[in-house]
């Protein structure tokens, strides 16, 4: 018995060892290193000088960059993931419906999802670009001003944000599988109650899809914080800061500007910002987080 | 009965609308590249080109060189996805079908480096690459893949295993069947569906990568079509017509993926979503 266990011990951890140097080479030394790297002065060509918490100080006390960074950044993840999730909730909950053709639509709105960020990213500063944009075009249509999209700070993050909602096309398909899933029955128990429309959505959907809502939120906060192609080709961090998301911060201070010990600092700080950003989350969904047979 | 069908004909009337502009940019790209210098900077703009002018398309190719950026895109894409079934399935495996000490341990730290954000640990990653003497080109960015192929799909693999009958497997040993044919020639027919899904996520992942391209490969005939998008925009900011038949050309690719393995795309999302 315990031979059989041994041996079956040693497979496990064979089939698992690519995963496991995963882990060990591209998690766990790279954060070790980012902690070495961030107490040094870097430029990259001659070896590295040990400076303590130097980078630290400078990038609490002096980089102006820094602050505005973090801010532009958590503006932008907040500001998708929201829109985001009332948008494929509302489109799911429309392809649930009685409808004609079904799949075509889910076809439709799953499709931005699969589009290269860079191909997204050209095509909507095109539709915002203030002259000749398309965007423009439709506000003046119905009456309004135009509006300098990309180049205002007040709406430069919301601009990229729904650029990024429009790819969100695989949280309406995750949506739309929960609300299939709802057994009719409940739905029914409302109905005899005399419930109408809003109370099976707020008494029977929101509460069963609640942990897959829970999922969403999470993976999409986490890779929205991540941010990077907007602001690498198209605004390069301005207006003013306003898209000067943390990844392109971190890119920009390593590999233009050669600091490499500065940005592995800036990494560290960013790793422990999405780690709090993430437990907030979890913590707080204990509130709204519905578990069946509670 | 009147008022049921008025009903669906209205929903689906909104839901055709909404479909429209979630298509805009598609058609908007596509119209754009087929116009002329003086009618894409019409204002009001045009809907819909004179005469479609192809001809921005071969212009467009002498300064993005799109079948060298699709050779290179493919040399970095192909073995990744390999690495990423190969390793992926081989951890999912041991997690869904073996016993062994610690494994929960080995499970809750899969799922929980399913949130690890990849991007803080560009810089020293980079400066080891520099270390071991491989400083850029396409092997940086094939390697990872090769290293258990990421933790959520694992994670999807497992749990599409996990839906497997056991006496499966039991049957096989009993035949003296090692793991490894168990896993090849019992279990890996019946894993072609999240097979598929998950090769595709990682095949749309690879093609889209921007960042990984940028910090590794710096010679121009090396550059990925992402990478030679992004440039191209930056070299030509204003010459739309070529830029949007570049676009249209980097987009297709994805485009035509999606549509051979629509299905597969859907039951992914479908299974990545729900079973957690």
């Amino acid at each position: 018995m315990t031979r059989a266990m041994s041996r079956n011990a040693r497979a496990a951890y064979l089939f698992l060892t690519p995963a496991i140097l995963g882990l060990v080479l591209y998690t766990l030394l790279p954060i070790a290193g980012i902690v070495g790297m961030s107490l040094t002065e870097w430029n990259g060509l001659v070896a590295p000088a040990f400076i303590g918490l130097g980078n630290f100080r400078e990038l609490f006390t002096q980089d102006m960059f820094f602050f505005t960074s973090v801010v532009a950044t958590l503006k932008f993840a907040l500001f998708t993931v929201a829109v985001g999730t009332v948008y494929a909730f509302f489109v799911a909950i429309l392809l649930n419906q009685r409808i004609y053709g079904r799949g075509i639509f889910r076809s439709i709105f799953f499709l931005p999802f699969i589009v290269p960020s860079i191909g997204a990213v050209i095509v909507w500063a095109w539709m915002y670009e203030s002259n000749f944009g398309v965007f423009n075009f439709l506000l003046q249509t119905i009456g309004l001003d135009k509006v300098k999209w990309l180049g205002e700070e007040a709406t430069a993050t919301p601009a990229l944000g729904l650029m990024t909602v429009w790819g969100f096309g695989n949280f309406i398909v995750i949506y739309l599988a929960g609300l299939q899933g709802i057994p009719r029955t409940y739905l029914e128990a409302v109905e005899i109650d005399g419930g109408n429309a809003w109370h099976k959505f707020r008494h029977v959907t929101l509460p069963l899809l609640s942990p897959v809502i829970l999922f969403n939120v999470l993976t999409g906060v986490v890779s929205n914080l991540q941010v990077f192609v907007p602001a690498m080709a198209i605004t390069k961090g301005s207006p003013n800061g306003s898209t000067l998301y943390m990844v392109y911060y971190i890119f920009r201070t390593g590999f233009q500007n050669n600091r490499f010990g500065y940005s592995a600092a800036i990494s560290l700080v960013f790793f422990a910002f999405i780690a709090l950003v993430t437990a907030t989350i979890f913590l707080s969904s204990r509130k709204w987080m519905f578990y069946e047979g509670q | 009965m009147k008022t049921r069908k008025m009903n669906r004909i209205a929903l689906t009337a909104l839901l055709a609308l909404l479909g429209a502009a979630c298509l805009f940019p598609f058609f908007w790209m596509l119209r754009s590249s087929l116009m002329g210098n003086a009618e894409i900077y019409n204002y009001p703009p045009v809907f819909w080109p004179k005469t479609m002018r192809f001809g921005n398309y071969p212009s467009a190719l002498t300064l993005f060189p799109f079948g060298r950026y699709f050779l290179n895109t493919m040399m970095i894409t192909v073995p990744s996805v390999f690495g990423i079934l190969l390793t992926s399935t081989m951890a999912a495996y041991a997690l869904a079908r073996i016993d062994f000490p610690f494994k929960r341990a080995m499970f809750t730290l899969v799922i929980a480096s399913m949130l690890m954000p990849g991007t803080v640990t560009i810089i020293p990653i980079f400066k080891a690459w520099v270390a071991v003497g491989i400083p850029g080109g396409f092997i940086p960015l094939i390697f990872p893949a090769f290293l258990g192929g990421g933790a959520f799909n694992i994670f999807l693999s497992r749990q599409f295993l996990m839906g497997i009958p056991k006496d499966l497997d039991e049957a096989a040993r009993m035949d003296g069947a090692g793991h490894v044919r168990i896993l090849v020639q019992v279990l890996l027919p019946l894993l072609k569906p999240v097979l598929i899904s998950v090769g595709l996520f990682a095949f749309i992942l690879y093609w889209n990568d921007l960042l990984g391209p940028l910090i590794y490969i710096s010679r121009n005939e090396q550059n990925t079509i992402a990478q030679g998008l992004a440039n191209f925009r930056g070299g030509f900011g204003t010459d739309y017509k070529a830029i949007m038949a570049a676009s249209c050309m980097a987009v297709a690719p994805a485009v035509a993926i999606y549509f051979a393995g629509q299905k597969y795309f859907i039951e992914g999302i479908v299974l990545s979503g729900l079973k957690s």
